[in-house]
Protein backbone atom coordinates (compact mmCIF):
# COMPACT_ATOMS: atom_id res chain seq x y z
CA UNK A 1 0.00 0.00 0.00
CA UNK A 2 1.01 3.62 -0.57
CA UNK A 3 1.03 5.48 2.74
CA UNK A 4 0.94 9.38 2.69
CA UNK A 5 3.65 9.83 5.53
CA UNK A 6 3.60 12.91 7.72
CA UNK A 7 7.36 13.56 9.63
CA UNK A 8 6.89 14.73 13.30
CA UNK A 9 10.69 14.73 14.60
CA UNK A 10 12.99 15.98 12.38
CA UNK A 11 15.61 18.82 12.89
CA UNK A 12 17.16 20.99 10.33
CA UNK A 13 20.45 22.54 11.14
CA UNK A 14 24.25 21.53 11.48
CA UNK A 15 25.05 20.28 15.11
CA UNK A 16 28.30 22.21 16.89
CA UNK A 17 29.85 18.79 17.05
CA UNK A 18 29.05 17.16 13.74
CA UNK A 19 26.44 14.78 12.66
CA UNK A 20 26.37 12.61 9.45
CA UNK A 21 23.95 13.52 6.59
CA UNK A 22 22.71 16.59 8.71
CA UNK A 23 21.06 19.13 6.38
CA UNK A 24 21.53 23.02 7.19
CA UNK A 25 18.47 24.31 5.54
CA UNK A 26 15.11 23.61 4.70
CA UNK A 27 15.69 23.11 1.13
CA UNK A 28 18.14 20.04 1.94
CA UNK A 29 15.42 18.23 4.36
CA UNK A 30 12.44 19.20 1.19
CA UNK A 31 15.19 17.23 -1.24
CA UNK A 32 15.69 14.18 1.27
CA UNK A 33 11.92 14.37 2.21
CA UNK A 34 11.03 13.86 -1.51
CA UNK A 35 13.39 11.35 -1.04
CA UNK A 36 11.92 9.22 1.03
CA UNK A 37 8.78 9.82 -0.47
CA UNK A 38 7.64 11.34 2.97
CA UNK A 39 4.94 14.60 2.28
CA UNK A 40 5.05 16.52 5.47
CA UNK A 41 6.79 17.59 8.35
CA UNK A 42 6.98 19.37 11.70
CA UNK A 43 10.33 20.14 11.97
CA UNK A 44 12.94 22.42 14.20
CA UNK A 45 16.21 23.75 14.37
CA UNK A 46 19.05 22.46 16.29
CA UNK A 47 20.44 25.67 17.22
CA UNK A 48 17.29 26.12 18.90
CA UNK A 49 18.32 23.39 21.60
CA UNK A 50 22.38 23.88 21.04
CA UNK A 51 22.57 28.03 20.69
CA UNK A 52 19.77 30.49 21.49
CA UNK A 53 15.69 29.46 21.74
CA UNK A 54 15.39 33.35 21.07
CA UNK A 55 17.13 32.96 17.61
CA UNK A 56 16.50 29.23 16.73
CA UNK A 57 13.32 30.16 16.86
CA UNK A 58 13.70 33.05 14.52
CA UNK A 59 15.87 30.50 12.26
CA UNK A 60 13.46 28.59 11.77
CA UNK A 61 10.67 31.13 10.58
CA UNK A 62 12.82 32.29 7.91
CA UNK A 63 13.61 28.50 6.98
CA UNK A 64 10.18 27.42 6.64
CA UNK A 65 8.65 30.44 5.31
CA UNK A 66 8.51 29.41 1.36
CA UNK A 67 7.60 25.82 2.52
CA UNK A 68 3.80 24.56 2.48
CA UNK A 69 5.63 21.23 3.28
CA UNK A 70 7.14 22.03 6.82
CA UNK A 71 5.36 22.97 9.90
CA UNK A 72 7.13 24.53 12.32
CA UNK A 73 8.19 24.00 16.57
CA UNK A 74 9.37 26.66 18.39
CA UNK A 75 11.30 26.08 22.09
CA UNK A 76 9.66 27.61 24.79
CA UNK A 77 11.54 29.61 27.76
CA UNK A 78 9.68 29.83 31.18
CA UNK A 79 6.94 32.62 30.74
CA UNK A 80 8.79 34.75 33.79
CA UNK A 81 11.93 35.97 31.68
CA UNK A 82 9.41 37.08 28.69
CA UNK A 83 12.50 35.48 26.13
CA UNK A 84 9.84 33.48 24.05
CA UNK A 85 6.73 33.48 25.74
CA UNK A 86 5.31 37.15 25.72
CA UNK A 87 1.97 38.95 25.49
CA UNK A 88 1.00 38.58 21.78
CA UNK A 89 3.11 34.37 21.57
CA UNK A 90 0.19 32.84 20.00
CA UNK A 91 -0.43 34.91 17.05
CA UNK A 92 2.90 34.71 16.55
CA UNK A 93 3.22 31.55 16.09
CA UNK A 94 0.19 31.28 13.71
CA UNK A 95 1.37 34.65 12.01
CA UNK A 96 5.12 32.26 11.45
CA UNK A 97 3.56 28.15 10.43
CA UNK A 98 4.46 27.35 13.49
CA UNK A 99 1.87 24.88 14.91
CA UNK A 100 3.46 23.21 17.63
CA UNK A 101 6.09 24.37 20.53
CA UNK A 102 9.13 21.64 22.29
CA UNK A 103 10.81 22.06 25.81
CA UNK A 104 14.41 20.77 27.00
CA UNK A 105 14.00 22.16 30.58
CA UNK A 106 16.79 19.84 32.41
CA UNK A 107 18.74 21.35 29.37
CA UNK A 108 18.21 25.16 29.26
CA UNK A 109 17.64 25.03 33.01
CA UNK A 110 14.20 25.20 34.20
CA UNK A 111 11.73 23.20 35.87
CA UNK A 112 8.54 22.45 33.24
CA UNK A 113 5.49 22.03 35.66
CA UNK A 114 2.76 23.90 36.87
CA UNK A 115 5.04 26.56 39.25
CA UNK A 116 6.29 28.22 36.15
CA UNK A 117 4.00 27.27 33.30
CA UNK A 118 0.65 27.14 35.38
CA UNK A 119 -1.12 29.69 32.80
CA UNK A 120 0.70 29.33 29.92
CA UNK A 121 0.58 25.51 29.93
CA UNK A 122 -3.26 26.06 30.82
CA UNK A 123 -3.97 28.12 27.91
CA UNK A 124 -1.86 25.30 26.32
CA UNK A 125 -4.06 22.64 26.77
CA UNK A 126 -6.99 24.62 25.99
CA UNK A 127 -5.57 25.22 22.47
CA UNK A 128 -4.95 21.98 22.28
CA UNK A 129 -1.35 23.16 20.98
CA UNK A 130 1.07 19.88 20.75
CA UNK A 131 4.01 19.92 22.90
CA UNK A 132 6.69 18.12 21.74
CA UNK A 133 9.33 16.31 24.72
CA UNK A 134 12.28 14.07 23.77
CA UNK A 135 13.95 11.30 25.80
CA UNK A 136 16.95 11.94 24.59
CA UNK A 137 19.30 15.27 24.61
CA UNK A 138 18.86 15.61 28.18
CA UNK A 139 15.30 17.00 27.62
CA UNK A 140 13.31 15.29 30.94
CA UNK A 141 13.30 12.58 33.36
CA UNK A 142 10.45 10.33 33.45
CA UNK A 143 9.73 11.43 37.06
CA UNK A 144 9.40 14.53 35.84
CA UNK A 145 7.42 13.47 32.81
CA UNK A 146 4.78 11.83 34.94
CA UNK A 147 4.57 15.07 37.55
CA UNK A 148 3.65 17.37 34.14
CA UNK A 149 0.72 15.46 33.20
CA UNK A 150 -0.51 14.79 36.60
CA UNK A 151 -0.62 18.88 36.26
CA UNK A 152 -1.56 19.30 32.89
CA UNK A 153 -3.53 15.94 32.38
CA UNK A 154 -5.81 17.45 29.28
CA UNK A 155 -2.18 18.29 27.65
CA UNK A 156 -1.00 17.46 24.25
CA UNK A 157 1.86 15.90 24.08
CA UNK A 158 3.80 13.97 22.05
CA UNK A 159 6.89 11.67 23.19
CA UNK A 160 9.72 11.63 20.76
CA UNK A 161 12.76 9.73 20.92
CA UNK A 162 11.47 7.22 23.33
CA UNK A 163 14.43 5.22 24.04
CA UNK A 164 16.28 2.65 22.46
CA UNK A 165 15.52 -0.09 24.55
CA UNK A 166 11.46 -0.22 24.57
CA UNK A 167 9.98 1.29 26.99
CA UNK A 168 6.90 0.14 27.60
CA UNK A 169 7.01 0.24 31.31
CA UNK A 170 7.16 3.76 31.79
CA UNK A 171 5.08 5.09 28.45
CA UNK A 172 1.70 2.60 29.13
CA UNK A 173 0.86 4.22 32.14
CA UNK A 174 1.07 7.18 30.30
CA UNK A 175 -1.46 6.50 27.66
CA UNK A 176 -3.77 4.43 29.99
CA UNK A 177 -4.45 7.88 31.93
CA UNK A 178 -3.93 10.97 29.86
CA UNK A 179 -5.94 11.05 26.43
CA UNK A 180 -3.86 13.62 24.76
CA UNK A 181 -0.33 11.68 25.01
CA UNK A 182 0.84 10.52 21.82
CA UNK A 183 3.71 8.61 20.95
CA UNK A 184 6.49 9.16 18.26
CA UNK A 185 7.32 6.26 16.62
CA UNK A 186 10.76 5.82 15.12
CA UNK A 187 11.84 4.69 18.60
CA UNK A 188 8.91 2.26 18.94
CA UNK A 189 9.29 1.10 15.50
CA UNK A 190 12.76 -0.47 16.50
CA UNK A 191 10.99 -2.01 19.00
CA UNK A 192 10.34 -6.05 18.46
CA UNK A 193 6.42 -5.80 18.78
CA UNK A 194 6.36 -2.34 20.09
CA UNK A 195 4.05 -0.38 17.25
CA UNK A 196 1.72 -3.86 17.35
CA UNK A 197 1.65 -3.87 20.97
CA UNK A 198 0.50 -0.63 21.86
CA UNK A 199 -2.35 -0.47 18.85
CA UNK A 200 -3.92 -3.41 20.52
CA UNK A 201 -3.51 -2.01 23.64
CA UNK A 202 -3.95 1.40 23.36
CA UNK A 203 -5.38 1.95 19.48
CA UNK A 204 -3.76 3.20 16.89
CA UNK A 205 -4.75 7.00 17.79
CA UNK A 206 -2.21 7.58 20.51
CA UNK A 207 1.54 7.09 17.82
CA UNK A 208 2.24 9.56 15.82
CA UNK A 209 4.91 8.76 12.92
CA UNK A 210 8.31 10.31 13.12
CA UNK A 211 11.32 9.11 11.50
CA UNK A 212 14.44 10.79 13.75
CA UNK A 213 15.90 12.54 10.96
CA UNK A 214 18.65 13.35 10.43
CA UNK A 215 19.83 11.33 13.60
CA UNK A 216 18.60 7.66 12.49
CA UNK A 217 17.32 6.59 9.07
CA UNK A 218 13.87 7.40 7.83
CA UNK A 219 13.49 4.00 5.60
CA UNK A 220 14.00 2.03 9.20
CA UNK A 221 10.48 3.37 10.63
CA UNK A 222 9.03 4.01 7.09
CA UNK A 223 9.47 -0.10 6.18
CA UNK A 224 8.13 -1.25 9.84
CA UNK A 225 5.22 0.83 9.53
CA UNK A 226 4.65 -0.43 6.16
CA UNK A 227 5.04 -4.16 7.47
CA UNK A 228 3.84 -3.95 11.06
CA UNK A 229 0.88 -6.68 11.68
CA UNK A 230 -1.85 -4.11 12.09
CA UNK A 231 -5.01 -3.25 9.79
CA UNK A 232 -4.65 -0.69 7.00
CA UNK A 233 -6.87 1.52 8.70
CA UNK A 234 -3.89 2.14 11.94
CA UNK A 235 -1.52 2.36 9.53
CA UNK A 236 -3.08 5.23 7.71
CA UNK A 237 -3.67 6.99 10.88
CA UNK A 238 0.12 6.25 12.54
CA UNK A 239 1.45 7.46 9.13
CA UNK A 240 -0.08 11.44 9.25
CA UNK A 241 -4.15 10.93 9.82
CA UNK A 242 -2.98 10.82 13.06
CA UNK A 243 -1.22 13.96 13.21
CA UNK A 244 -3.14 15.76 10.65
CA UNK A 245 -6.49 15.61 13.23
CA UNK A 246 -4.25 16.59 16.03
CA UNK A 247 -3.32 19.50 14.16
CA UNK A 248 -6.67 20.37 12.84
CA UNK A 249 -7.94 20.01 16.29
CA UNK A 250 -5.68 23.02 17.26
CA UNK A 251 -6.92 26.80 18.15
CA UNK A 252 -4.13 28.80 17.33
CA UNK B 1 16.51 3.64 -5.71
CA UNK B 2 17.81 0.23 -4.67
CA UNK B 3 16.39 -2.82 -6.52
CA UNK B 4 16.17 -4.32 -3.51
CA UNK B 5 14.70 -1.49 -1.42
CA UNK B 6 11.88 -1.32 -3.70
CA UNK B 7 11.14 -5.15 -3.28
CA UNK B 8 11.38 -4.87 0.92
CA UNK B 9 9.17 -2.10 0.56
CA UNK B 10 6.35 -3.89 -1.68
CA UNK B 11 6.39 -7.41 -0.01
CA UNK B 12 8.45 -7.03 3.01
CA UNK B 13 10.85 -9.79 2.32
CA UNK B 14 12.59 -11.30 -0.53
CA UNK B 15 13.06 -14.17 -1.75
CA UNK B 16 16.27 -14.10 -3.54
CA UNK B 17 17.81 -12.09 -0.78
CA UNK B 18 17.10 -14.29 2.65
CA UNK B 19 18.27 -12.35 5.73
CA UNK B 20 20.40 -14.32 8.70
CA UNK B 21 20.20 -12.58 11.90
CA UNK B 22 23.45 -13.42 13.34
CA UNK B 23 22.82 -11.55 16.85
CA UNK B 24 19.68 -12.47 18.48
CA UNK B 25 18.07 -13.45 21.96
CA UNK B 26 15.24 -15.79 23.34
CA UNK B 27 13.10 -15.08 26.31
CA UNK B 28 12.09 -12.74 28.69
CA UNK B 29 14.52 -10.32 30.61
CA UNK B 30 14.33 -8.35 34.01
CA UNK B 31 15.01 -4.91 32.64
CA UNK B 32 12.67 -4.98 29.93
CA UNK B 33 8.76 -5.76 28.57
CA UNK B 34 9.54 -7.74 25.27
CA UNK B 35 5.82 -8.02 23.14
CA UNK B 36 7.45 -10.97 21.45
CA UNK B 37 10.07 -12.43 24.46
CA UNK B 38 8.40 -15.75 25.15
CA UNK B 39 8.83 -18.25 22.88
CA UNK B 40 6.37 -20.01 20.94
CA UNK B 41 7.37 -21.61 17.65
CA UNK B 42 4.44 -20.83 15.69
CA UNK B 43 4.44 -17.07 16.67
CA UNK B 44 8.15 -17.13 16.63
CA UNK B 45 8.18 -18.23 12.58
CA UNK B 46 5.55 -15.76 11.72
CA UNK B 47 7.71 -13.08 13.13
CA UNK B 48 10.58 -14.71 11.08
CA UNK B 49 8.82 -15.08 8.12
CA UNK B 50 6.86 -11.61 8.01
CA UNK B 51 10.91 -10.39 7.13
CA UNK B 52 12.42 -13.20 5.21
CA UNK B 53 14.73 -14.30 8.13
CA UNK B 54 15.77 -17.55 6.97
CA UNK B 55 18.02 -18.34 10.15
CA UNK B 56 18.49 -16.56 13.86
CA UNK B 57 21.37 -17.47 15.17
CA UNK B 58 20.33 -16.38 19.13
CA UNK B 59 21.48 -16.80 22.92
CA UNK B 60 19.07 -17.51 25.64
CA UNK B 61 18.81 -15.04 28.09
CA UNK B 62 18.45 -17.42 30.54
CA UNK B 63 21.52 -18.95 29.40
CA UNK B 64 23.51 -15.78 29.93
CA UNK B 65 21.84 -14.58 33.39
CA UNK B 66 21.45 -18.25 34.91
CA UNK B 67 23.89 -20.28 35.46
CA UNK B 68 20.95 -22.52 37.52
CA UNK B 69 19.16 -23.20 33.79
CA UNK B 70 22.59 -22.57 31.60
CA UNK B 71 22.42 -23.97 28.13
CA UNK B 72 19.27 -26.15 28.28
CA UNK B 73 17.38 -23.15 27.24
CA UNK B 74 19.08 -23.01 23.92
CA UNK B 75 18.98 -26.26 23.04
CA UNK B 76 15.30 -26.70 23.58
CA UNK B 77 14.28 -24.13 22.06
CA UNK B 78 16.06 -24.76 18.62
CA UNK B 79 14.99 -28.20 18.83
CA UNK B 80 11.51 -26.65 18.89
CA UNK B 81 12.17 -24.51 15.60
CA UNK B 82 15.46 -26.82 14.11
CA UNK B 83 14.73 -25.45 10.68
CA UNK B 84 15.10 -21.39 11.19
CA UNK B 85 17.28 -21.40 14.41
CA UNK B 86 20.51 -21.89 15.74
CA UNK B 87 22.60 -20.81 19.17
CA UNK B 88 26.20 -19.77 20.17
CA UNK B 89 26.56 -21.66 23.91
CA UNK B 90 26.52 -19.14 26.18
CA UNK B 91 29.19 -18.42 28.74
CA UNK B 92 29.67 -16.92 32.12
CA UNK B 93 33.21 -16.72 33.48
CA UNK B 94 32.17 -16.40 36.53
CA UNK B 95 31.16 -20.17 36.15
CA UNK B 96 34.48 -21.76 35.18
CA UNK B 97 33.40 -25.44 35.77
CA UNK B 98 30.12 -24.77 33.61
CA UNK B 99 31.91 -23.58 30.74
CA UNK B 100 34.37 -26.41 31.20
CA UNK B 101 31.26 -28.91 30.92
CA UNK B 102 29.85 -27.23 27.99
CA UNK B 103 32.81 -27.17 25.79
CA UNK B 104 33.06 -31.10 26.86
CA UNK B 105 29.31 -31.87 25.55
CA UNK B 106 29.77 -29.05 22.96
CA UNK B 107 30.20 -32.22 20.34
CA UNK B 108 26.38 -33.24 21.24
CA UNK B 109 24.68 -30.23 20.28
CA UNK B 110 25.97 -30.24 17.07
CA UNK B 111 22.37 -30.28 15.63
CA UNK B 112 22.54 -26.69 18.14
CA UNK B 113 25.16 -24.82 18.15
CA UNK B 114 27.28 -22.98 15.69
CA UNK B 115 29.84 -21.41 18.47
CA UNK B 116 29.65 -19.56 21.90
CA UNK B 117 28.22 -16.08 23.14
CA UNK B 118 30.28 -13.84 25.90
CA UNK B 119 28.69 -11.32 27.68
CA UNK B 120 31.83 -9.66 29.21
CA UNK B 121 30.24 -6.21 30.29
CA UNK B 122 27.69 -7.62 32.60
CA UNK B 123 29.51 -10.55 33.39
CA UNK B 124 32.50 -7.79 34.46
CA UNK B 125 35.09 -10.49 33.58
CA UNK B 126 37.38 -9.73 30.21
CA UNK B 127 37.47 -11.69 27.49
CA UNK B 128 40.66 -12.03 27.72
CA UNK B 129 40.38 -13.67 31.35
CA UNK B 130 41.42 -16.85 31.59
CA UNK B 131 38.43 -18.48 33.03
CA UNK B 132 37.42 -18.43 29.31
CA UNK B 133 40.24 -20.22 27.86
CA UNK B 134 38.75 -23.65 27.43
CA UNK B 135 36.34 -22.22 25.26
CA UNK B 136 38.71 -20.08 23.31
CA UNK B 137 40.71 -22.85 22.56
CA UNK B 138 38.29 -25.15 21.57
CA UNK B 139 36.91 -22.74 18.76
CA UNK B 140 40.38 -21.97 17.70
CA UNK B 141 41.02 -25.24 17.13
CA UNK B 142 37.13 -26.19 15.34
CA UNK B 143 36.80 -23.09 13.42
CA UNK B 144 33.32 -21.97 15.53
CA UNK B 145 31.93 -18.44 15.79
CA UNK B 146 32.37 -16.35 18.50
CA UNK B 147 29.93 -13.74 19.03
CA UNK B 148 31.22 -10.33 21.47
CA UNK B 149 29.62 -8.18 22.41
CA UNK B 150 31.54 -5.06 22.24
CA UNK B 151 31.51 -1.54 22.96
CA UNK B 152 33.98 1.50 22.56
CA UNK B 153 35.93 1.73 25.61
CA UNK B 154 34.93 -0.86 27.28
CA UNK B 155 37.62 -2.30 29.76
CA UNK B 156 36.46 -5.77 29.19
CA UNK B 157 35.22 -6.29 25.67
CA UNK B 158 36.77 -3.13 24.21
CA UNK B 159 38.99 -2.95 20.99
CA UNK B 160 42.20 -3.40 22.45
CA UNK B 161 40.28 -6.57 24.43
CA UNK B 162 39.60 -7.87 20.87
CA UNK B 163 42.69 -7.19 19.74
CA UNK B 164 44.42 -9.64 22.02
CA UNK B 165 42.24 -12.84 21.25
CA UNK B 166 42.14 -12.17 17.65
CA UNK B 167 45.87 -12.63 17.49
CA UNK B 168 45.92 -15.57 19.71
CA UNK B 169 43.02 -17.80 18.80
CA UNK B 170 43.00 -16.69 14.83
CA UNK B 171 41.23 -19.93 14.14
CA UNK B 172 37.98 -18.58 15.82
CA UNK B 173 35.68 -16.66 13.42
CA UNK B 174 35.34 -13.42 15.76
CA UNK B 175 31.81 -11.59 15.59
CA UNK B 176 31.86 -8.60 16.82
CA UNK B 177 28.44 -7.79 18.60
CA UNK B 178 27.96 -3.57 18.15
CA UNK B 179 30.89 -3.67 16.47
CA UNK B 180 32.65 -1.80 19.12
CA UNK B 181 30.07 0.91 19.28
CA UNK B 182 31.15 4.32 18.94
CA UNK B 183 34.29 3.62 18.05
CA UNK B 184 33.73 2.59 14.20
CA UNK B 185 37.04 3.49 12.75
CA UNK B 186 38.45 1.17 15.68
CA UNK B 187 36.40 -1.79 14.26
CA UNK B 188 37.69 -0.99 10.88
CA UNK B 189 40.89 -1.21 11.79
CA UNK B 190 40.37 -4.89 13.68
CA UNK B 191 38.94 -6.05 10.42
CA UNK B 192 41.50 -4.89 8.10
CA UNK B 193 44.20 -6.35 10.83
CA UNK B 194 42.43 -9.94 11.79
CA UNK B 195 41.20 -12.29 8.67
CA UNK B 196 38.93 -13.80 11.81
CA UNK B 197 37.47 -10.53 12.66
CA UNK B 198 33.77 -9.71 11.34
CA UNK B 199 31.47 -6.93 12.13
CA UNK B 200 28.03 -6.91 12.82
CA UNK B 201 25.15 -4.57 12.55
CA UNK B 202 23.07 -4.57 15.66
CA UNK B 203 23.14 -0.96 17.50
CA UNK B 204 24.91 0.41 14.84
CA UNK B 205 22.60 1.21 12.53
CA UNK B 206 20.22 2.87 15.13
CA UNK B 207 21.51 6.18 14.09
CA UNK B 208 23.07 7.02 10.56
CA UNK B 209 26.96 7.19 9.93
CA UNK B 210 28.59 3.96 11.13
CA UNK B 211 27.62 1.34 8.35
CA UNK B 212 28.39 4.04 5.94
CA UNK B 213 32.24 4.22 7.60
CA UNK B 214 32.58 0.47 7.64
CA UNK B 215 31.51 0.54 3.99
CA UNK B 216 34.06 3.17 3.06
CA UNK B 217 36.87 1.92 5.07
CA UNK B 218 36.51 -1.97 4.56
CA UNK B 219 33.74 -2.72 2.22
CA UNK B 220 30.80 -5.18 3.05
CA UNK B 221 32.52 -8.33 2.84
CA UNK B 222 33.15 -9.02 6.80
CA UNK B 223 29.77 -7.75 7.80
CA UNK B 224 27.21 -9.47 8.91
CA UNK B 225 23.48 -8.35 9.64
CA UNK B 226 22.07 -8.84 13.74
CA UNK B 227 19.17 -7.10 15.72
CA UNK B 228 19.63 -8.95 19.22
CA UNK B 229 15.91 -9.88 18.76
CA UNK B 230 13.49 -10.06 20.56
CA UNK B 231 14.66 -6.44 21.57
CA UNK B 232 14.46 -4.88 18.30
CA UNK B 233 13.08 -5.37 14.78
CA UNK B 234 13.77 -6.95 11.66
CA UNK B 235 12.00 -4.42 8.98
CA UNK B 236 13.34 -1.97 11.44
CA UNK B 237 16.94 -3.10 10.76
CA UNK B 238 16.35 -3.58 6.99
CA UNK B 239 15.40 -0.40 6.42
CA UNK B 240 17.92 0.83 8.21
CA UNK B 241 20.62 -0.91 6.27
CA UNK B 242 19.30 -0.54 2.81
CA UNK B 243 18.51 3.72 3.57
CA UNK B 244 22.89 4.01 4.36
CA UNK B 245 23.50 3.83 0.44
CA UNK B 246 25.03 1.18 -0.62
CA UNK B 247 24.87 -1.15 -3.17
CA UNK B 248 22.70 -4.22 -3.86
CA UNK B 249 25.48 -6.20 -3.72
CA UNK B 250 26.48 -4.95 -0.49
CA UNK B 251 23.20 -5.95 0.72
CA UNK B 252 23.43 -9.35 0.03
CA UNK B 253 26.85 -9.51 1.62
CA UNK B 254 25.41 -8.42 4.96
CA UNK B 255 21.68 -10.09 4.77
CA UNK B 256 23.46 -12.92 3.41
CA UNK B 257 25.76 -13.89 1.60
CA UNK B 258 28.66 -14.01 4.31
CA UNK B 259 26.66 -15.35 7.03
CA UNK B 260 26.17 -18.43 4.44
CA UNK B 261 30.27 -18.35 4.46
CA UNK B 262 30.39 -18.48 7.95
CA UNK B 263 27.71 -20.83 8.69
CA UNK B 264 28.78 -23.25 6.31
CA UNK B 265 30.64 -25.57 8.72
CA UNK B 266 27.46 -25.90 10.67
CA UNK B 267 24.58 -25.81 8.28
CA UNK B 268 23.98 -29.17 5.97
Amino acid sequence: MNLEFFDSNVFIGRPMNGLFGAVSSADELLKEMEKQNIGKAIVWHIFQYEGSPVEGNHILAEQIARSNKLYGCWTILPPQTEEVISKGFFERMKANHIVAINAFPEWHRFILDSVGFGKFLGEVSERKIPLFLTMGRTCISWEALYRLMRDFPNLTCILCDIGIWGVDRWTWPLLEKFPHFYLESSLLSLEEGGVEATVRRFGSEKIVFGTGFPVRYPKAAILQLVHADISEKDKINIASKNLEKILQEEQL
Amino acid sequence: MSTLWKKFLKNGKVEECPVYDMHAHMGSYCRIYFPYGDFDPVITKNRLDRAGIKLLIFCSHASLFSPDIGNKSNIDVVRKLPDRLRAYCGLNPNYPEIIEKDVSEFEKYKDVFVGFKLLASYHRLPITHPNYAPAWQYADKHGLLVLLHTWGGDQFNGPEQIRIVAEKYPGAKILMGHSCHGEWDKAVQLMKDFPNVYAELCAVVDDRGGLEKFIEGYGSAKIVFGTDWPWFNHHYYIGAVLDSGISDQDAHNIFHLNAEKLLAPFIS
